[in-house]
């Protein structure tokens, strides 16, 4: 049986010159439908890895109860005093809570895909508020001074935004600012933001001693249940406390399912759309082979090594586009940058990533078509009949 | 019979072969139907936006506020027709993930503003004259089953009265509508005294400016007249067209447009292999009956039309059958509230068909060209005597 | 006297195969009068289908002249020669070459799509077409649906149906068997004696040449004549 279908299947593929535009035609339609699918993953994979894939889970974030987003949020300074008196909270050196309240502003920035504006976070952060960043570096020029119209921008604005480059001066308001570093929180969502010293920016916005939300480092990710429970028991306190982690996924979300939502019925329907042709391509290469299929069997091949013959031929067809199209995804889509609107309504940048799991999901799809067109005119290849041998 | 029966006819010849190419034009053109519908309602603020209307926020972002007094200071600017001002509400009803576009404005120079806007149930004095009045879009009012005369709650995310509430009680007096089905109606106005007096913060402000202008010839220099005014000030402005401004907000969710010409483009890209190597294979195997129509005495350029005429039926069966099949979707996903609420005058459009119409033909003449051509060239004294 | 059908003079026709140059005929001459029907006999490759070819309008010489009622065909364009052909020769082959997309009627309507005719006309044509030749009862089957003697039929229904001069029949026969062949060929004889059409006809087949009035033995590029006592 073995030798029967490998010579039935080597048959096959030397007359696919015959049919090479056919054949050419099918790998690259399923090439398409994985590249396709591909980008979308890799858009909806990079975005979810930069929003929710970096939060800490040692990190309670406070906002204003239901205001879903820093933007909305505002706090007093009393509550914030309030939030640093309660248990599990981790100790700096000087035994002073590490805890960072912040002002959380937009300002323009321009595109540099479309050179319009676009929303771009400006983060007022406290003292401790750069260490609770894991990974967070300066990679170019220094850190704001206290007190100083200074800015510190994350590469990810640098990357996607103009008008932020090192040493620039902009005007807000009356004041005007430099831009002194910056900085890097290995492709985190906090790379697509703009920093400076929170009472800077309070000034700024006259928003007096009050502030948007706050961050506090737990001695560990239990530590939050502590933290809420003493939140939702003082009556002074009108909170959300959440993990960043939590929260920057809930951020993500939307957009992630918009964008799964998007590619999948599009790489499905481009997928039947495909199919169509690898069936047609398919059935070709059996009627043009109706000759030879039956002197095969005649000489005492059976039907079912026809069968299989051309299901190999479709499923390598198949397989083949898969390849070229996950490849060419890979090198034209991993890693190219971009940026959308996020969950704080200001851009988040990220980066494309294709990811093994994607991978394997695309070549599932690229090897369910090759199957389903082959399946039938295989179905046709085993039933030739042994008088079409003198078929001219 | 004529000459459209024998193209009928040999097009159909092989059945399955026929309705297989079809089939995945048709796919490739609902892909370019649904995308381009879908495109044109996320871009109905550009293509809908007046040509006399400015929109001057915070040049600092949008998102920040600009104080009350510029309201009346931009009125008496030279140029300008009516200003009136809203401000972003936040709203939710119920539940946070109910959201509801809402803004607080005047309602008066608002409406002027958009003389587009037209009263279906309720009026404008209702509006105008009911402080707690939720003037709300035909869209919105279907999305959650609202009538006039009922009372409803909206919390907002962003802003607490002065007793730490965030919740607003609103009379549901007039229901607004555009005659323009790409005009959004998805969104709720109320009056801007009643919101502003009741704020624990950031009272007395305004979110933004809607301008018209005297004529679209004076918006550059209405616009230079605004930003001058308050250029060196805490809140310097910037005031652009409403079309750029729409076209800004879009672009900030992405290229958009590049994402749907890849997609539409790789759609087109697989049909047009697949139409076209099967059409070439399909008339090759049709040499030696075009050779025989030849000697009987068909001309060259008739064989010629005859095989384009074949592909360009072709993709135009499948490319409108595509087309009626996305407008058909399109359509059943409109219906839904939920879609109608948030991508109000969803639909195919006869912009989308016609340049739909205009693809399938080039497509239909590129599959076709080199078969025809073939064709034509098809030497007959070749095909003529031999098996 | 009248005009000849036909008048080649000095036909040569060459081909280029590779680096070979191969003559079918050189310098030809012959009168073929209107109402003729030969039967061309001869060897593969002496030269008869391209006889036949030349005669059609469907090749050209490399030099000599083909004139048909007095007007040269040999050096008309395609376009032109099109249109000659659709009005003046009718074509009847081996393989019959029937679209098999169209019923019998339809194939024979075929030419009839090249002239102005009304529908009416076309349908009452099509119809007296397949009459003559005895296969009119069969006029809406497809062509896989009949004999092979039942497809020659209606080949030649629509040889005649736009009412050509000259019926240029290349093997006619060759694919039928002997009972059918004579159907076909006492058909043919009939369109030369009560029609009055031309025929010029390519065969292998000895009994059927018997069938025209005259028989010419093509060798080599020349001809041997051999006037028919029928």
């Amino acid at each position: 049986m073995f030798k029967q279908t490998a010579a039935i299947t080597a048959m096959n593929i030397r007359s696919i010159p015959q049919r090479l535009g056919m054949s050419l035609a099918a790998i690259v339609s399923i090439a398409f439908v994985v590249g396709v699918l591909l980008a979308f993953m890799a858009m909806a994979n990079g975005f979810c890895a930069t929003v929710s894939g970096t939060g800490a889970e040692d990190v309670a974030v406070m906002l204003r109860a239901g205001s879903q987003a820093e933007l909305n949020s505002n706090m007093s300074r009393d509550e914030v005093l309030l939030v640093e008196r309660g248990p599990g909270i981790a100790a700096g050196g000087n035994g002073a809570p590490v805890t960072s309240a912040e002002l959380y502003v937009i300002v323009d920035g321009k595109k540099r895909g479309s050179g319009t504006d676009a929303n771009l976070p400006l983060r007022g952060v406290g003292p401790e508020g750069p260490q609770m960043r894991a990974g967070f570096t300066m990679t170019e020029g220094r850190m704001f001074e206290p007190g100083a119209a200074e800015l510190i921008v994350g590469e990810g604005v640098i990357r996607e935004f103009s008008g932020f480059e090192l040493g620039e001066e902009i005007r807000l308001g009356t004041n005007t600012w430099r831009v002194v570093g910056v900085f890097s929180t290995g492709g985190t969502v906090f790379d697509s933001e703009i920093w400076s010293e929170i009472g800077v920016l309070q000034n700024l916005y006259s928003r007096g001693s009050s502030v948007q939300s706050m961050r506090a480092q737990m001695t560990s990710p239990e530590a939050i249940e502590e933290l809420q429970a003493y939140v939702e028991n003082e009556p002074r306190l009108n909170l959300d406390v959440q993990s960043e982690k939590e929260f920057l996924a809930s951020q993500a979300g939307g957009t992630v399912t918009l964008i799964k939502f998007l590619g999948w019925p599009l790489a499905v329907a481009m997928a039947i759309g495909a199919l169509a042709g690898a069936w047609n391509t398919m059935y070709s290469s059996v009627d043009a082979r109706t000759k030879e299929i039956a002197t095969l069997r005649a000489i005492g091949f059976s039907g079912f090594a026809a069968f299989l013959g051309t299901m190999i031929e479709s499923l390598a067809l198949a397989i083949l586009g898969g390849i070229l199209g996950a490849v060419a995804a890979y090198l034209l889509f991993d890693g190219i940058s971009a940026s959308t609107l996020g969950g704080g309504f200001t851009q988040v940048v990220f980066s494309f990533a294709v990811t093994p799991a994607s991978l394997i999901a695309a070549m599932i799809l690229a090897i369910i078509v090759g199957f389903l067109a082959g399946f039938f005119p295989a179905m046709r290849a085993a039933r030739v009949p042994l008088l079409a041998v003198h078929q001219d | 019979m004529n000459g459209a029966t024998l193209v009928r006819k040999n097009l159909f010849r092989k059945k399955l072969r026929a309705i297989l190419l079809l089939f995945s034009i048709l796919i490739a053109f609902l892909i370019f139907a649904v995308l381009g519908a879908f495109n044109k309602t996320l871009n109905a603020g550009v293509e809908t936006a007046a040509a006399d209307r400015l929109v001057t926020v915070n040049k600092i972002n949008f998102t920040v506020s600009m104080p009350y007094a510029y309201w009346g200071r931009v009125a008496s600017v030279e140029g300008v027709k009516n200003v009136s001002q809203a401000n972003w509400f936040g709203g939710y009803y119920q539940e946070p993930r109910n959201f509801v576009q809402t803004f607080a404005v005047d309602p008066e120079t608002y409406m002027r503003a958009y003389p587009e806007l037209e009263f279906t149930q309720g009026s404008a004095e209702a509006f105008f004259n009911n402080r707690q009045c939720l003037a709300v879009g035909a869209d919105l009012a279907l999305q959650y089953e609202w009538n006039v005369g009922e009372r409803v709650p909206l919390n907002s995310n962003i802003w607490q009265q002065q007793d730490g509430t965030s919740d607003w009680d609103f009379d549901i007096c007039a229901i607004f509508d555009a005659e323009d089905d790409n005009v959004p109606a998805n969104y709720a106005l109320f009056h801007y005294e009643y919101f502003n007096e009741s704020l624990a913060f950031n009272r007395d402000q305004v979110g933004w400016l809607i301008i018209n202008t005297e004529d679209p010839s004076m918006n550059d220099a209405v616009s230079q007249r605004i930003d001058a005014m308050f250029a060196n000030s805490p809140a310097e402005t910037e005031t652009t067209t409403e079309a750029a401004f729409s076209k800004a907000f879009i672009e900030q969710l992405g290229n958009i447009g590049l994402i749907i010409t890849l997609v539409t483009g790789a759609a087109f890209a697989t049909i047009l292999m697949i139409v076209g190597t099967t059409m070439v294979m399909a008339i090759n195997e049709r040499t030696r009956e075009i050779a025989v129509m030849k000697t009987i005495g068909f001309p060259a350029p008739r064989i010629f039309r005859m095989v384009l005429s074949e592909s360009l039926l072709l993709s135009l069966i499948g490319g409108l059958l595509g087309i009626g099949l996305a407008a058909s979707l399109i359509w059943l996903m409109s219906q839904s509230p939920a879609v109608s609420g948030s991508l109000p005058g969803l639909s195919v459009g006869w912009r989308v068909t016609f340049i739909g119409i205009g693809f399938m033909i080039a497509l239909g003449l590129i599959t076709g060209l080199i078969p025809a051509w073939n064709a034509m060239r098809a030497n007959i004294a070749e095909a003529f005597g031999k098996v | 006297m009248t005009e000849p059908l036909y008048q080649l003079t000095d036909l040569s026709k060459r081909y280029t195969r590779g680096k070979e140059s191969i003559t079918i005929f050189e310098k030809l001459t012959m009168t073929i009068p209107a109402g003729d029907f030969i039967a061309i006999m001869g060897p593969s490759g002496s030269g008869k289908t391209t006889l036949l070819n030349l005669l059609g309008g469907i090749d050209a010489p490399s030099s000599g002249e083909v004139v048909f009622e007095g007007k040269r065909i040999d050096n008309m364009s395609q376009g032109a020669l099109a249109k000659w052909r659709a009005a003046n020769v009718g074509f009847i082959f081996q393989f019959y070459n029937l679209m098999p997309t169209l019923t019998a009627a339809q194939n024979v309507e075929l030419p009839l799509l090249l002239t102005k005719l009304g529908g009416k006309e076309r349908k009452q044509r099509v119809r007296t077409a397949l009459d003559i030749v005895g296969i009119a009862d069969r006029a809406g089957h497809r062509p896989t649906q009949l004999s092979g003697g039942q497809q020659q039929r209606v080949a030649i229904a629509r040889a005649i149906v736009a009412d050509p001069e000259v019926l240029l029949c290349d093997e006619p026969t060759g694919d039928l068997d002997r009972a059918t062949a004579d159907e076909v060929l006492a058909t043919l004889q009939l369109l030369n004696k009560e029609l009055g059409k031309a025929i010029v006809m390519v065969t292998h087949d000895p009994s059927a040449a018997k069938y025209a009035q005259r028989e010419l033995h093509l060798d080599k590029g020349r001809f041997v004549e051999k006037e028919l006592v029928t």
